[in-house]
C-alpha cells in the first residue's frame, strides 16, 4: 500500500468552460476513481506559499490540470513547489473527443462538458496509479 | 472613441472549501445575468502567477491597474485580495463569502462539488451583494 498521496491541483480558471472541466474532473478523481489514493490542494494557497501546503506538496506526488495554453497551475506550481509530477490540459481531453462538443455555461456545467470530465478524470486516475506504483517500486 | 467603465471581478478560486465553489458561482452569475456590461471576470491564478513575463498574462494584472476591482474571498486566507494588492493596487472593494454564510444559516450548501438548491440560493445573494457593490462603485466614477 503506498504511503504517499497524489494532490490534484486544477487551474480554476473561471472565464471559460475548460477551468470548469478540469475542477470537476478534479472532483471525480478525489472522490470518486482514485478516492483514498488522491486529494484536491487549493492553488491560490500554492502560490501565496503556505509553508505546510508547499512541505505536503515536496513530500508527495503532484498533478496539475490546465484549462488554457497560460498554464497557470503548471507553472504556478513548479515556481512554488519546484516540481510537477504530471500534468494535464483540459483542451486536449476536447480535442481527442471532437464528438462531444462541451456547452460554453459553467454554472450549471452542460452533459457534455461533464462527459468530457469524466473521460479526463479516467486519464488523470491512470496516471495516479502509475505514478504509486512507480513510487512503490522506487522503494523497494 | 470613449469606452464604457467597467469593474474587474475577482473570485478565490480555492478548490478546499465550499466558499471557493460560492465565490466563482456568484462571480458568474454577476458577469452573465446581474451586471453583464458593468463587468468583467479577471482570473485569479493568472493574477498570481509567477513569471508572467515569461508565459503572458499580464493582461489580468493591467486591467486591474487602471479599472476598480472587487475581490470576492471564499475563505480567512484572502487570497484574491491578497493578490490584487501586491500586483495591482488596493481593490476597491472586497466581498466575504463566510460572512453571508453566516448570516443565512437556513441555506445549506450541499457541497463544495454541488452547491444544490440552497447553495445556489446563496450564491444568488451573495452576487446581488457584489452588484450592489458595482452600481456603487461606477456611481462614485
Amino acid at each position: 500500500m503506498a504511503n504517499k498521496k497524489v494532490y490534484i491541483i486544477p487551474c480554476s480558471g473561471i472565464g471559460k468552460v475548460f477551468g470548469s472541466i478540469g475542477r470537476e474532473a478534479a472532483y471525480i478523481t478525489v472522490n470518486e476513481l482514485a478516492k483514498n489514493k488522491s486529494e484536491l490542494e487549493c492553488l491560490p494557497l500554492v502560490v501565496k506559499g503556505k509553508p505546510e501546503v508547499i512541505d505536503k506538496l515536496k513530500s508527495n506526488k503532484v498533478i496539475v490540470i490546465d484549462g488554457c495554453p497560460l498554464k497557470c497551475s503548471y507553472n504556478d506550481v513548479l515556481e512554488a513547489v519546484g516540481k510537477v509530477d504530471a500534468q494535464f490540459m483540459s483542451t486536449d481531453i476536447v480535442k481527442e473527443n471532437r464528438d462531444i462538443k462541451p456547452e460554453q455555461e459553467i454554472i450549471p456545467m452542460g452533459k457534455n462538458a461533464k462527459k468530457l470530465s469524466h473521460k479526463l478524470a479516467e486519464k488523470i486516475a491512470q496516471k495516479i496509479d502509475e505514478l504509486l506504483e512507480n513510487e512503490e517500486g522506487g522503494e523497494q | 472613441m470613449s469606452t464604457k467603465p467597467k469593474i474587474g471581478i475577482i473570485a478565490c478560486s480555492g478548490e478546499n472549501l465550499v466558499g471557493g465553489t460560492l465565490s466563482r458561482a456568484a462571480a458568474r452569475i454577476v458577469v452573465e445575468k446581474l451586471r453583464p456590461d458593468k463587468t468583467v471576470i479577471l482570473c485569479q491564478p493568472l493574477f498570481m502567477a509567477g513569471g508572467l513575463e515569461r508565459h503572458g498574462g499580464a493582461e489580468e494584472r493591467d486591467f486591474a491597474n487602471t479599472h476598480p476591482t472587487i475581490t470576492i474571498e471564499g475563505c480567512e486566507e484572502e487570497c484574491a485580495r491578497i493578490a490584487v494588492d501586491r500586483y495591482s493596487g488596493k481593490p476597491a472593494a472586497t466581498i466575504y463569502v463566510e460572512d453571508i454564510i453566516n448570516a443565512h444559516p437556513e441555506l445549506k450548501p450541499k457541497s463544495k462539488e454541488d452547491l444544490g438548491k440552497d447553495g445556489m440560493k446563496l450564491a444568488e445573494i451573495i452576487a446581488e451583494e457584489i452588484a450592489e457593490k458595482v452600481d456603487e462603485l461606477l456611481n462614485q466614477n
